[in-house]
């Protein structure tokens, strides 16, 4: 139905997905306001809280669109984004 | 009755003159005309459908066998996606599909069923046929999905899947793969080589560069086909390539950002504002882009961007609808997100806005809805209710009205009516009456002409006014159709008859289904005579609306009752009028049905050689001509007959099939399997089982009788006095249960079951030695028998019965049709050859199967054409081989062959 769980907030997950390349800052819109951030070994991060399994899979549904290679998916514990481990 | 396809999406893409050669993968897709499936596989940019049309326009491929179907979102909805996939297929074999659009039409085909014809009509055809479905990846419904696996699974050696996607389809690849029947091209393969590359860039493309600057792109994009298209883009009138190239090459930006910022630099501002505005669109046309520009010259634009190679994919040979690249289409979409935020909403209403001046509601829909507005959608989803309901896009409906705000449906009686329906399609009771209430009320607003029943609440909103008068009806119908869901009989007749006190003027359709309910809620509860009047109600009125296959339906249910009413010549001639009504539109769904009814009926009338015939007709016909339920009923007469040949196992077997795909369709269950296993066990002399099924069933002779257990109760009367017959002491319970079955059958106008009752006291009498009651009650039975033609009512109770008969046409005036039916008896008696030289001889139809032992079929292919089962095909043979002590199928037809058995 239209109406998501009133407790959908309380499920939604922080996510990294890491891809190859150097993403520019103005895909983030496009990737529902995902933190984007370049890292020096060519690779990006989007990063950021999604609301449930399908919104992540709309997500890398997207990002194959665009033809950009996938790297990893991580589930990052606690809100924030955790740092990048390269 | 049509419905509104796009042409564009049935024609080949035109390829551009300026392409790279391909030999090698073209070589490669001319695998595709020895195998059923061809997967090209790569994410966008690759150059998929570029490739597909380069192959299909080469030597190897004549495009008048080309049935080449571009996919969206939109064939998600099975229905649409069928309606498509038949229309291009019609393209190029006009003949294929027609059974399969007009099965389109009637509720509750399976993609499979519809499928299936579109096979078979394919096998028909004499010359090569593709299959393309391009963009696969969009469909992510799953009946859509089982549907083309089914396809690639089953079509005709000269038919052939191809299929392009960005990601692999969910179809059994690994099985395809194993048996050598899938042709594939990946991501790997669409990679331009360097070879490649250096053909696009110098001699496509004009650019003269230098082989180590083509071998840097090459290496840059990594022969990734769009990257290099926006390379030369870019580079397109430049001076400085070498230094372009080497900036490109050092830098580590994902390379269509980096490339398409300098393609979109490189434009005047107003084509980037053209760009940035339409980008939104899924298809466009010069008109269109001028509504969402707010500008003129969107022809003009098109045709250049055209010309100039950026990224417009022409959809029609005249050029008149155009769609982007769809890498390039998100680029776009992404930037103009970014850059343009608050634009968006008024890009896709203005999208929206024209879409519904110019009649293409699906698309205004998807465009309100990205707008956010949400009473823009809830206005055109009203508007386009009745042609998606005519064409059954339920999915379609459903999955617009969940995407609206509850609220918004709330006050709109025609969307909550609507929605109501599309819950009950599915059979989903859930939010149905909710839906039904709210339009009530909102209805009750609009007759008394003021704006909401509470001050507070929003106002009522009604856009298809026509829509209005026929909602009162619909509600009423819909709380029937919920009343019988629940099984609840008083429910669904006082809701019907109140759709039917609603029903507009002329409105057949508003008529006849709640007739149809009303027959089934009479049916339900024995009054025959009501069920009888208004099935014939609904009948006519689904006639007159050209709802043929539910014609079919309600006589399924005039014929049964005819039945149980004793009228078998007026049920003969009901199938008869039914079939001769669905020759017009042969085959329709339900005719297959008729042809078992009338096996049925011959079947009492023990014209066993007609009953078979239908019976096999009814199969020719197939499934897609059948209702669900002929699966069951097919099976079930079949047993029957079985029954009759003495071939007591084969009809056991197809009992237990029958059991196995039975499926409701709401009629009272007045003969249930079982209890027709009973009574196969019961003439077998396997008394001990059919006393089983009774006191399973809990079943007793006092139990309180009502017509939807007649048949039961018939069954545990036999079982009775079969074991009267074994000196049991049962003689009164057994005449106290006759008496009672037989007023009832009586008060109840069942004439058919009173003749049966009459017949079941003879046989009572006769096991308790009364010769001359049963005698004068068997001749009353036959008196009733004889108007209606009843045979198998007496010969069914087997040698008993036999020698009642004997008894009565040795008295000298017997009825003529007791004459008859003992003569019947001689003709029918187990058919089984004395003199086989065996000590165990042969069964009818274990010599049927040594017949087939001796020909070239297999064990599937025998029990095929017997219509059993394999295992069933594996008993009779070994009982075979016991009987002629051999060991193998070679020994069984040679030792068969010198008994003279074959």
């Amino acid at each position: 139905m239209s109406t998501p769980p009133a407790n959908h907030r309380h499920e939604q997950l922080t996510y990294e997905i890491r891809v190859q390349g150097r993403l520019d800052q103005r895909w983030a819109a496009w990737f529902d306001g995902l933190t984007v951030t370049a890292h020096g070994d060519g690779t990006t991060a989007l990063a950021g809280p999604i609301v449930d399994q399908a919104a992540l899979h709309g997500l890398l549904q997207r990002l194959h669109d665009i033809g950009v290679p996938l790297i990893s998916v991580t589930q990052i514990d606690g809100p924030a984004p955790a740092p990048s481990n390269s | 009755m049509g419905r509104a396809l796009l042409e564009t999406k049935l024609k080949i893409p035109q390829q551009r003159r300026d392409l790279v050669h391909r030999p090698g993968l073209r070589h490669r897709l001319d695998g595709a005309w020895s195998s059923p499936l061809t997967l090209v596989s790569a994410p966008a940019g690759f150059g998929k459908t570029t490739l597909l049309t380069q192959w299909l326009a080469g030597a190897a491929a004549p495009r008048a066998a080309v049935a080449w179907l571009s996919l969206d979102a939109r064939d998600n909805d099975p229905a649409l996606f069928l309606a498509y996939l038949v229309t291009a297929v019609q393209h190029v074999s006009p003949g294929v599909g027609v059974t399969a659009l007009s099965l389109l039409e009637s509720p509750g085909t399976s993609t499979e069923a519809i499928l299936l014809t579109v096979i078979n009509d394919l096998a028909g055809v004499d010359h090569e046929v593709v299959v393309v479905l391009d963009d696969y990846h969009v469909i992510e419904a799953g009946e859509v999905q089982e549907g083309v696996a089914f396809l690639a699974e089953h079509v005709p050696a000269h038919v052939h899947l191809v299929i392009s996607s960005r990601a692999d389809p969910a179809l059994p690849l690994a099985r395809f793969r194993a048996c050598g029947e899938l042709v594939e091209i990946r991501a790997a393969d669409l990679r331009f080589t360097a070879a490649e590359a250096t053909a696009y860039l110098n001699d496509v493309m004009s650019l003269a560069l230098r082989p180590q600057d083509v071998a840097a792109l090459e290496l840059r994009t990594e022969g990734w086909i769009a990257a290099l298209q926006l390379a030369a883009l870019s580079l397109r009138g430049r001076d400085d390539s070498a230094a372009f190239i080497a900036g490109f090459a050092g830098d580590d930006r994902y390379v269509v950002d980096y490339l398409a910022e300098e393609v979109l630099h490189r434009q005047p501002e107003n084509v980037r504002d053209f760009l940035l505005r339409t980008c939104v669109l899924s298809r466009m046309s010069g008109p269109l882009c001028d509504a969402v520009t707010g500008q003129d010259g969107g022809n003009a634009m098109l045709a250049a961007l055209d010309r100039a190679n950026l990224f417009v994919v022409p959809l029609d040979d005249r050029r008149q609808w155009y769609r982007y690249h769809h890498l390039f289409a998100d680029v776009l979409r992404a930037r103009l997100l970014d850059e343009r935020p608050a634009q968006v909403a008024e890009l896709h209403r203005l999208a929206s806005d024209w879409h519904a001046l110019n009649g293409d509601r699906p698309e205004a829909v998807r465009h309100a809805l990205a707008s956010g507005d949400f009473n823009r959608a809830a206005a055109v989803v009203e508007l386009a209710v009745p042609e998606l309901r005519r064409t059954r896009q339920e999915a379609t409906l459903r999955s617009w009205l969940e995407a609206l705000p509850n609220e918004l449906i709330k006050v709109r009686p025609v969307l909550s009516v609507a929605y109501a329906g599309a819950l009950l399609v599915y059979g989903e009771l859930d939010g149905a009456e909710e839906r039904l209430r709210d339009a009530e009320a909102r209805l009750e607003d609009v007759a008394q002409q003021r704006q909401s029943s509470t001050e507070a609440a929003p106002a009522t909103v009604v856009v298809d006014r026509a829509a209005l008068p026929a909602l009162p009806a619909s509600i009423a119908l819909y709380r029937a159709a919920q009343a019988r869901i629940h099984g609840d009989v008083a429910g669904t007749i006082a809701h019907a008859r109140r759709a039917i006190d609603l029903a507009p003027e002329g409105d057949h359709l508003a008529r006849g289904a709640p007739a149809g309910l009303l027959g089934l809620a009479y049916w339900t509860v024995g009054d025959l005579d009501a069920a009888h009047q208004w099935y014939t109600e609904a009948s006519v009125n689904l006639g007159k609306a050209g709802h043929l296959a539910d014609v079919l339906g309600c006589t399924i249910a005039l014929a049964d009752i005819c039945t149980a009413k004793g009228r078998l010549g007026e049920a003969m001639r009901t199938y008869q009028r039914s079939l001769t009504l669905a020759a017009a539109q042969s085959p329709l769904r339900g005719e297959a049905d008729m042809h078992v009814g009338l096996a049925q009926i011959l079947r009492e009338r023990n014209d066993v050689d007609a009953a078979w015939a239908h019976l096999t007709t009814s199969r020719e016909l197939g499934e897609h001509a059948a209702l669900p339920q002929n699966r069951y009923r097919w099976r079930l007469v079949m047993a029957r007959l079985r029954q009759i040949e003495g071939d007591a196992d084969g009809a056991l077997d197809l009992l237990d099939e029958a059991e196995q795909l039975y499926t409701s369709d709401y009629f009272p269950d007045v003969r249930p399997i079982p209890a027709v296993r009973a009574r196969v066990l019961l003439a077998q002399g396997r008394l001990d089982d059919a006393v089983r099924w009774a006191r399973d069933r809990g079943l007793a002779s006092d139990d309180e009788l009502s017509y939807l257990h007649e048949y039961e109760h018939l069954t545990l009367a036999r079982i009775l006095i079969a074991r009267v017959a074994n000196g049991e002491d049962r003689w009164e319970e057994t005449t106290r249960l006759l008496s009672r079955l037989l007023d009832a059958a009586d008060r109840g106008g069942r004439t058919g079951i009173v003749t049966e009752v009459l017949a079941l006291q003879a046989l009572t009498e006769q096991a308790r030695g009364e010769g001359q009651a049963a005698v004068a009650l068997l001749r009353r039975a036959a008196t009733l028998a004889e108007p209606e033609g009843y045979v198998r009512l007496f010969l069914d109770e087997g040698p008993r019965m036999t020698s009642l008969l004997q008894t009565l046409v040795r008295q000298g005036d017997a009825p003529e049709h007791a004459r008859l039916l003992l003569s019947a008896t001689a003709r029918t008696e187990p058919r089984v050859a004395a003199s086989q030289g065996l000590v165990d001889p042969l069964s009818a139809r274990e010599v049927e199967v040594l017949r087939m032992l001796g020909s070239d079929l297999d064990g599937p292919e025998i029990a095929s054409q017997l219509v059993v089962s394999l295992n069933t095909v594996r008993t009779h043979t070994k009982n075979i081989y016991a009987k002629l002590g051999v060991n193998s199928r070679r020994a069984a037809v040679r030792r068969s062959k010198d008994l003279g058995l074959l």
